[in-house]
């Protein structure tokens, strides 16, 4: 028998051997406090352990301000949590690289690069020859509702046109594991809709990992196996609650289906238990 | 109405120099000074001056020394602005020598630097450099402070190393601010080639300027004075064209009436 390796204290090194044979992502015990302006200590994230399965669609749900996109950012490699640590497939994370693709909040475009210059980037930096990478590129520009858009610069965008282009840029490299920060945030419903069958439907044909940070309900049910509802000042996990739902997943069939209703009712009430205005005020 | 507006935009330029020119002429006959010339007089001395060999060689080698001081300037500047903007280490170095050095008027650095270089190409050209440099490093380190962070996170994802994330994503994000920097620089680069001129007299605009005035050659003085004008208008000009070709992707949209028009 294996010992497993979350409840054990001797978490230290790249031990492959010993990681649950599904597991691609690893979060051990992470806290992170940050030195405010005042030289306080705010502890955003407070002991903090997750195992991701391979190919799991796993939302992170929770209050603004409870450390999502600084759990985020840790498993991106981008910041390196104060204590505890996370593994990607086995190997403890020391910074970022292309097996992990972010989708910022702040959508961080290249603002000298048009839409496709943008998407084309990953690839060209990952070695691939010019023309494949446009025609892939343009593709996937296609598949985000962008075409025509090509020759843009980013500023001559919306604000959901450039999460779209971000969210294609970072696909167009193919990284293992997705790590997406409110992707969808600010577009409007019937966008925000169709680009979550997209994602879905992409999802269900790669099985790629996703991290993905949301504060809507609907949404983390309609595309997950796990959420994680979190809880805030500090940052903790507070539920992880499996999915039961069958793929794949029809968006008219869904809604009207008891099991995502009790879903959608349940994690709401579990929402407002931990978004109490007593800690917010 | 816009096609009116456009006509407006591009003649405003002359407007503003045959309006400075006019002034000039009034103020010169009010005044009836010796040594304060007629802008028509001091126009006709230009065919003079251009016209003649040995000036034209002289203005040409002042060109020469402001374009190898200004380029050697920004070679260096950009690099060492970027990485003072990207490294707390390096620009906790730099940063007291250059206050240090921003102050002084780098024409004031002359006399000691003859004594070292000469008077010739060498002194002056430094001279330049000098002057070009700290505003070219000083927006260079603002634009990569400024450098949005998860532009660099995206970056390293994608697998860009220290390096070409200094090259591919700090360069063109902060060259606007770049830009901004070098166009100034520019216009010193053009002061202190005339002041390097009148500290070390041998050749050049500076001193054809310089040893007109002690020969009381008025006119030729005012006439050098416009011929410098002119070019620093040109330079200007020409590169503000190139910037804003490199920078089209930032530029904000200019034309939004305040109040008027
Ligand atoms: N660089 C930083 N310095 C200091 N404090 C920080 C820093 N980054 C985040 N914080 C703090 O950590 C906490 C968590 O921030 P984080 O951005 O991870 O929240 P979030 O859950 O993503 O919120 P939102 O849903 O609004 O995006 C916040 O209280 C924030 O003030
Ligand atoms: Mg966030």
């Amino acid at each position: 028998m294996k010992v497993v390796p979350s409840r054990s204290n001797e978490w230290v090194g790249p031990v492959t051997s010993q990681r649950p044979a599904s597991a691609i992502i690893e979060i051990d015990r992470v806290s992170q406090v940050f030195q405010t302006s005042a030289r306080k200590d705010h502890l955003a994230l407070s002991d903090i352990s997750l195992t991701i399965e391979e190919g799991a669609f796993v939302s992170i749900l929770g209050p603004s301000g409870c450390g999502k996109s600084t759990l985020l950012y840790i498993v991106g490699g981008f910041v390196s949590p104060t204590s505890g640590g996370a593994k990607m497939k086995g190997k403890t994370i020391t910074g970022p690289g292309p097996d992990r693709g972010p989708v910022f909040q702040e959508f961080a475009l290249f603002p000298w690069k048009t839409v496709l210059g943008n998407v084309m980037y990953g690839p060209r930096q990952q070695g691939v020859r010019p023309t494949e990478a446009e025609v892939q590129s343009r593709a996937l520009i296609e598949m985000v509702g962008l075409k025509g858009y090509e020759n843009f610069y980013p500023k001559e965008l919306s604000g959901g046109m450039k999460q779209r282009v971000a969210l294609a840029r970072t696909l167009a490299y193919h990284p293992e594991v997705l790590l997406m920060d409110e992707p969808f945030g600010a577009l409007d419903a019937h966008t925000r809709t169709r680009l979550q069958n997209d994602l879905l439907n992409i999802w269900e044909r790669d099985r790629k990992t996703v991290l993905f940070v949301t504060h809507s309900v609907d949404e983390a049910v309609f595309l997950s196996d796990k959420v994680v509802m979190m809880s805030k000042s500090p940052g903790r996990i507070r539920q992880v609650i499996d999915i039961d739902l069958p793929r794949p997943r029809r968006r008219n069939e869904l809604l009207l289906d008891p099991r995502y209703q009790k879903y959608v009712v349940d994690i709401e009430r579990m929402f407002d238990e931990v978004d109490d205005p007593g800690s917010r005020s | 109405m816009t096609s009116l507006a456009a006509a407006a935009r591009r003649a405003a330029p002359v407007f503003a120099c045959i309006g400075l020119l006019a002034a000039w002429q009034v103020a010169s006959l009010a005044l009836k000074n010796d040594s304060f010339p007629t802008a028509i007089e001091a126009i006709r001395a230009i065919p003079d001056i251009l016209g003649d060999k040995e000036s034209l060689i002289n203005i040409l080698a002042s060109l020469r020394r402001m374009a190898i001081g200004f380029a050697i300037a920004v070679l260096v500047s950009i690099p060492l602005g970027l990485l003072m903007g990207r490294s707390r280490a390096v620009a906790a170095f730099f940063n007291p020598l250059l206050m240090v050095i921003y102050p002084v008027p780098k024409a004031a650095l002359m006399p000691i630097i003859m004594l070292w270089l000469g008077v010739g190409d060498i002194t002056k050209t430094l001279v330049i450099f000098l002057g070009v440099s700290l505003p070219v490093i000083y927006h260079s380190f603002e634009g990569a402070k400024a450098v949005e962070e998860k532009m660099l996170w995206s970056g390293a994802a994608m697998g860009l190393s220290s390096v070409q994330r200094l090259v591919r994503i700090v360069l063109p994000a902060a060259l606007p601010e770049i830009l901004t920097g070098c166009r100034t620089g520019l216009v010193l680069a053009l002061i202190t080639m005339i002041t390097s001129e009148m500290i070390a007299r041998q050749s050049g605009a500076g001193n054809i300027l310089f040893n007109a005035l002690d020969m009381g050659q008025y006119d030729t003085v005012f006439a050098m004075i416009i011929i410098v004008g002119a070019m620093g208008i040109c330079l200007d000009a020409i590169f503000e064209r190139v910037r804003a070709r490199l920078v089209r992707w930032s530029e904000p949209q200019f034309d939004m009436p305040l109040s008027f028009s």
